[in-house]
């Protein structure tokens, strides 16, 4: 299964941060130990949204719905039922994708534009509905004091589990972006005419794509809880989504591992700029349109062109 | 004559009302998103926004002029002015150097227009800015629905007649459907995107100001609208004035009858008959311009 | 194998296709000519399920394929290349070649395995056979135009047809390429026992390889027989031929 997909010195690299990562938690103050937690969580939503994004060119404007709607069936199986956690965990990630299918088949008949469109406004409806039935969902105030199994209920505890579900969700999506369905998907990024034509039926395709994407982020919507114990129709809303558009264009959306990049500066970045102000919202506005005007690979993939010298020919294949 | 919970046909009648000069005030916004979306191609996230700043443009002009009916008026008329005004630095600063990239670029450009106007909105009037539903004065108008419903006609008529009959609509329309033939035949096709862009934009802030004596004006009203504004445009067909009043007409109904029936819910009803319309007619109930 | 029955499409008020007819037999190798906008590559959209027909029936090998989806009709064994270069320009050589032969394969849709491990001899004997062995791992963007339009082909042929429509196949080729494409096409035909049908508008290429010729004119099938016949063919000498 991974043979010669991977080589040794990507692996060294991994492996080197993975042990700094671990080591962690006991040296670095709680708060960015915190930080980092959550930058885990929302880098596994960003890889999630770009398997679609990036890698087959569909405009899935509004893949925060898919992660709420994770985060929301967890918090009320753990918090309203006494199911066993397990179950709430998976359950997770299954209603999300079952979500995302449905959404999936109205959007993937239309084309790009019309895709997002359509998505914004469909994933507004559950937020809506979300936002205003109180006695199931907590309403505008959310869900607080979801009872998280003590296992993983500190914040160290909680950090590892995190790190561990995000470690094997990432290879999980390297496998499938190397494996023919990776392949086809992004030849149908490129050209969904000439796969038509070669036989490929590339609508359904693309909503297969979508019920992977949609499914991690629905595993990133649980960890979420697992981390704060509590959900919020913030979670459903567009702006989220777009964020997380952001930091994969951030990142380099072209790129494997460009999400996590953009996820990690957009969190801490947000973090810190909170501090001193609440006009996140401007800065963010400003910084989206720096990127468009100056950076339109996103860092990785600036940095990528500048760096490695074959990948010189794939930006001039691409400029064909 | 009783329809059950209560219903009785006069506030069958009076609701019907409100939902159709709602309706109304859908179509206005939605024509200026859809001329927009016709001629470049692009949905303009930020259009929701600059309907808030008109909101909240003609709602201080009206307060300026000492909360009078005629202060009001004032408002209707220079405020769509103002909202006009901020589009055009928008666009002659940043947005017509983007024409020659890629349409996604665009259309993040105008996502990003919507996060900063949010913000500049905050910070102009204030986080806790929040208007009195309807203002006393206003209530005192008379038929403001009535008057709305005039409005809607009215605007379908001048914008129709617009792309129809003068010069500059006529080229705007031939931009939509071949922009290298305008630029060909020696018309600054960057100018014809600009105009159109700018008079999308006022209807923006024309329903803004519109809106006003209706509802309060808050922040948050942007995202509300520029939802209900993507998906009438879609049913209605992208571009396609008639297809965005039709799908405004059915949009406020609906809504009516859900504050009937099922007050909590009620966003659910027009939600609803989008998703029916998509299921028997994916590519919108008229044909877009495209 | 192929028949095109009294085949009509308009776009609007335009008719592209007027009651077009064509018989193409097992192994033949024919080729559709006709001035430009003719009808040719809108009738070979129809074929291959880019266009469906307004009126009229398309059948291969006895069954009606009109208003089939083009994915469809693709794995009935007709597979093309077209007029204008359609590659995947950011994948390599034998990424482009690949993409075919998997979905052919039917494993498209894998997702645990790395692809490149799959289908490997495959594609790399379409691509030897068609001269490309040599630029396997470049970048299919950074191709010559000749080159793209042999890509174009190989593509085709991963998908194993039994029908291979080619859309004016040597279209901007230099002669030295124009002549390897021929001999690529008449061992295609021989060696693999491929049918093929074609568009083209070099003439002495047309009337070198091809066993039945099809007129196209303003959209409609003005005759369909052997070279001798459609030389000597008045109506085509005067609509197209030039006269005399």
């Amino acid at each position: 299964m991974f043979r010669g997909i991977i080589d040794r010195k990507s692996l060294w690299f991994i492996g080197a941060i993975l042990i700094v990562l671990l080591i962690l938690p006991p040296i670095l103050p709680r708060f960015y130990t915190y930080i980092l937690a959550v930058i885990f969580v929302t880098s596994l939503l960003a890889m999630s949204l770009n398997l679609v994004l990036g890698h087959g060119m569909i405009f899935q404007f509004h893949h925060g719905v898919f992660y709420g709607v994770g985060a929301y069936t967890a918090a009320l199986m753990l918090s309203k039922t006494s199911l066993p956690m397990w179950i709430g965990f998976v359950a997770g990630p299954v209603v999300a994708a079952l979500v995302g299918l449905l959404i999936g088949w109205f959007c993937v008949r239309l084309t790009r534009l019309y895709f997002g469109m359509l998505q914004i406004s469909l994933g507004s409806l559950i937020w809506a509905i979300a936002f205003r039935w109180y006695s199931l969902t907590g309403g505008d105030d959310g869900i607080h004091g979801i009872p998280i199994p003590s296992l993983i209920s500190s914040l160290n505890s909680s950090y590892y589990f995190i790190l561990i579900i995000l470690v094997i969700c990432l290879v999980a999506l390297y496998l499938i972006l190397k494996s023919p369905f990776g392949t086809t998907l992004e030849a149908i990024r490129d050209n969904p005419q000439r796969c038509e034509a070669v036989g490929v039926n590339v609508r359904r395709h693309q909503l297969m794509a979508i019920v992977i994407a949609t499914f991690f982020a629905g595993i990133a919507g649980v960890l979420f809880v697992v981390l704060e114990g509590s959900v919020f129709p913030d979670l459903l809303f567009w702006v989220l989504s777009l964020e997380v558009f952001i930091m994969c264009l951030l990142g380099g959306w072209f790129t494997f591992a460009g999400p996590i990049l953009g996820a990690a500066i957009m969190v801490s970045l947000r973090t810190f700029v909170g501090i001193f102000t609440e006009y996140w919202t401007l800065i963010l506005g400003v910084i989206l349109i720096l990127l468009i005007f100056f950076l339109p690979e996103g860092v990785m993939g600036y940095f990528l062109e500048k760096l490695k010298p074959q990948v010189r020919e794939v930006a001039e294949g691409r400029g064909e | 004559m009783e329809l059950g919970q209560g219903l009785d046909l006069a506030s069958l009648g009076s609701q019907l009302l409100v939902g159709l000069s709602r309706a109304m005030i859908l179509f206005v916004v939605c024509a200026g998103l859809s001329f927009v979306l016709g001629v470049l191609r692009v949905p303009n996230v930020a259009h929701g926004s600059l309907y808030m700043i008109g909101a909240f443009s003609a709602y201080s002009i009206f307060r300026f002029f000492g909360s009078s009916t005629g202060g009001f008026w004032l408002a209707l008329i220079l405020a769509p002015f103002v909202v006009a005004l901020v589009s055009l630095v928008a666009e002659r600063a940043l947005f017509c150097h983007l024409y020659q990239r890629e349409h996604l670029m665009l259309l993040l450009f105008t996502f990003a227009l919507m996060l900063i106007f949010g913000d500049l909105v905050k910070l102009a009037w204030g986080p806790e800015y929040c208007s009195v539903v309807p203002p006393k004065v206003l209530r005192a108008l008379p038929r403001y629905n009535f008057f709305l419903l005039i409005i809607g006609p009215l605007v379908a008529i001048a914008l129709w007649f617009f792309t129809n009959r003068t010069k500059i609509g006529k080229i705007s329309r031939a931009a939509a459907v071949d922009r290298e033939m305008v630029g060909v035949i020696g018309i600054n096709v960057s100018w014809v995107f600009a105009a159109a862009f700018v008079i999308g934009c006022y209807l923006a802030g024309l329903g803004g100001a519109l809106v006003v004596p209706t509802v309060s004006v808050c922040l948050g009203m942007d995202h509300d609208i520029i939802i209900e504004a993507f998906l009438i445009v879609t049913i209605g067909g992208l571009g396609n004035m008639w297809g965005a009043l039709v799908g405004s007409l059915i949009f406020g109904v609906t809504h009516s009858l859900g504050v009937l029936l099922w007050p909590q819910f009620a966003i659910v009803f027009p939600y609803a008959a989008v998703v029916i319309v998509l299921l028997l007619r994916p590519r919108g109930l008229l044909k877009s311009v495209w | 194998m192929l028949k095109v029955e009294a085949v009509d499409k308009s776009f609007g008020d335009f008719m592209a296709v007027c009651q077009a007819n064509l018989s193409v037999d097992k192994g033949e190798l024919v080729a559709v000519i006709g001035p430009n906008g003719a009808g040719k590559t809108t009738l070979f959209n129809l074929i291959t399920g880019q266009l469906w027909p307004d009126r009229g029936r398309i059948i291969f090998k006895d069954e009606d394929i009109s208003g089939l989806p083009a994915y469809e009709i693709c794995k009935k064994g007709i597979a093309r290349s077209f007029q204008i270069v359609n590659i995947f320009p950011r994948l390599t050589v034998f990424g482009n070649v690949q993409v075919a032969v998997l979905s052919q394969r039917r494993r498209s849709n894998t997702l645990f395995s790395p692809a490149q491990n799959l289908a490997v001899e495959e594609t790399k004997s379409i691509l030897e056979s068609v001269g490309l062995s040599d630029k396997v791992t470049n970048i299919a963007g950074s191709l010559s135009h000749g080159d793209q339009k042999i890509l174009e082909i190989a593509i085709a042929l991963g998908n194993e047809p039994e029908l291979l429509i080619l859309d004016e196949p040597t279209a901007g080729m230099s002669p030295e390429e124009t002549a390897a494409t021929l001999g690529l096409i008449k061992n295609l035909a021989g060696s693999r026992g491929l049918t093929i049908l074609f568009c083209e508008h070099d003439m002495d290429v047309v009337f070198s390889i091809a066993q039945s010729i099809m007129v196209m004119h303003q959209g409609q099938t003005l005759i369909q027989g052997k070279p001798q016949e459609v030389r000597e063919n008045r109506e085509v000498q005067e609509a197209y031929l030039g006269g005399g």
